[in-house]
């Protein structure tokens, strides 16, 4: 199956310095992929590489086939890939269902099978749509940030480390999320620190290390793998 | 005294200078919700609003009410005009740059209004006008309609924030510019909306303080300090906030005068900024930028 996003050879960063050195991976349609690695590895700017948030200097993005290399977020999000990022990832003072509003911001049109598809998969928030976002727990929080970029119809969802800070049995509500996500036709690119939790429940991962590819394969593979137990598990 | 004078001499007025006050605190607290900055030169287009009416009123002979809606049509171009001339291009830059950039704007825009229309008091009508009286409360038709057309603008500006789609994106970008960008908010238009309702309030809460009192160059230089007060004092960010304490900073303001010298009565909302930042810098209702 040709790959949905394709990464090939990213090289770039914030400022002068390149934090990815040349960072390879793609998403097929339907799967989850996991982005696994130590601290500073270039997990996250990986994914801001693919939303236009940072400065690329080498390599190619493409999504479907068509180049995103350095475009700007809203065409991005237009070419269909949606990003939650870590931290801020909801508008605190605007209700559950003002969040999925602006999710789909630059939609126009009847939104209702939008909204039914967002609120189907989250049964939680059909009940609290008119809660300030702000006042909801960790885990409904991180509802309100998928559900805001599930708006857009998106073909890929890139999610920043959705369990940080989450309790485990969060975190294993979010990994089912996930799948239900995906079961309605989203293919998933995820960065986790819970590297273990994560390839376990993924189709494949990659382990970047030092901004750029040291291994992949399907998550088992990865579990299996001796130095890639070495460098999460402690050996 | 009794309850009937304390009233009809200092809360009426405190409630008509409060509306006035809370009409350009609504505008501050606006600009640091979306912009993120203290914009110093609101009195002075507040000026320039009340002096705009004024000319539409002595040069196109309109009548004075009606010359609110063109004052605030015009002074809202000002205020884009100002932003896209003098602060847009200081927006990648520290804050603190265009909170400097808007001094000197302050005493840019003073400078027209004094050489377009000099330093003398001026004033809307000429001659008294009388109040009537409501059940032993005395009102003139003016503070009635300085209180009524607050209330109307603030919830019209409500009503805007929370139902429509461009509402909502102010909201938003106030609420979390990132995210907003993310989901494809035009940051360009946002600002530009920003800054036209804020120089449309302007001209109002300075059309209504020429009204009330009379037209100076130096009027809302000298309603900047009340207005910040206000706008604190409710909670930075909170437009229902903004209205309260500039209610509360007007009344405190005319009820001083029961206990000090009249001349002190603009110290009193130096007296009551002061205390909220020391003892709840989040404001009455808490603020959601500060």
């Amino acid at each position: 199956m040709s790959p949905l996003l394709d990464m090939r050879e990213v090289r770039g960063g914030y400022g002068d310095a390149d934090i990815l050195q040349g960072v390879s991976l793609n998403v097929a349609p339907g799967e989850i992929v996991a982005i696994v690695g130590p601290n500073g590895a270039g997990k996250s700017t990986a994914m801001k590489a693919i939303f236009g948030l940072l400065h690329v200097r080498g390599g190619k993005i493409t999504i479907d086939g068509e180049d995103i290399t350095g475009k700007k977020p809203n065409l991005i999000v237009q070419a269909g890939v949606c990003y939650v990022p870590q931290v801020d990832n909801i508008f605190r003072e605007m209700t559950v269902h003002e969040n999925l509003e602006m999710g789909a911001f630059l939609r126009s049109g009847d939104l209702t099978s939008a909204y039914d598809r967002v609120y189907g998969l989250f049964p939680d928030l059909q009940e609290r749509r008119k809660t300030l976002a702000g006042n909801l727990s960790g885990g409904q929080r991180q509802m309100v940030a998928m559900g805001r970029a599930l708006m857009l119809d998106p073909k890929v969802l890139l999610l920043d480390e959705p369990t940080a800070g989450l309790s485990p049995r969060y975190m294993e509500q979010i990994f089912q999320i996930c799948r239900d996500v995906r079961d309605v036709g989203v293919a998933l690119l995820l960065v986790e620190q819970h590297a273990k939790q994560a390839l376990a429940f993924s189709d494949r991962g990659y382990v970047l290390a030092s901004g750029a590819n040291r291994h992949e394969g399907t998550g088992a593979e990865l579990l299996a793998d001796r130095e890639v137990a070495e460098m999460f598990l402690g050996g | 005294m009794d309850f009937m004078e304390l009233l009809n001499f200092y809360i009426v007025p405190g409630l008509v200078l409060g509306s006035i006050y809370a009409l350009g605190a609504v505008g501050i607290t606006l600009v640091f919700a979306i912009l993120r900055y203290a914009h110093l030169a609101h009195g002075d287009i507040a000026t320039l609003g009340a002096f705009i009416a004024f000319a539409a009123v002595t040069l196109l002979g309109l009548p004075v009410y009606a010359a609110l809606p063109v004052a605030m049509v015009v002074t809202a171009f000002a205020a884009v005009g100002i932003d896209r001339l003098f602060y847009d291009y200081l927006r990648e830059r520290p804050r603190i740059v265009t909170v400097m950039a808007s001094l000197g704007v302050a005493l840019m825009v003073r400078s027209v209004v004094q050489v377009i229309w000099g330093v003398d008091a001026e004033s809307y009508i000429r001659g008294i006008a009388r109040p009537e009286n409501w059940w032993g409360i005395r009102l003139k038709d003016r503070e009635i309609v300085t209180i009524l057309s607050m209330i109307g603008l603030v919830l019209a500006l409500q009503l805007f924030l929370m139902k429509t789609k461009w509402g909502k994106a102010m909201r938003a970008m106030s609420d979390n510019p990132n995210l907003a960008l993310l989901s494809g908010v035009d940051n360009g238009k946002v600002v530009f909306l920003t800054w036209l309702i804020v120089g449309g309030l302007c001209a109002a809460s300075g059309f209504f303080l020429g009204l009330n009192t009379e037209l100076k160059s130096m009027m809302g230089w000298q309603m900047l300090l009340p207005m910040f007060a206000a706008a604190i004092l409710g909670g930075v960010g909170r437009i229902e906030g903004a209205v309260l304490g500039g209610l509360i900073v007007g009344v405190a303001e005319e009820v001083s005068v029961i206990f000090l010298p009249s001349e002190y009565k603009a110290a009193t909302a130096f007296a009551i900024l002061l205390l909220m930042l020391l003892v709840r810098p989040t404001g009455l209702l808490r603020g959601k930028v500060l």
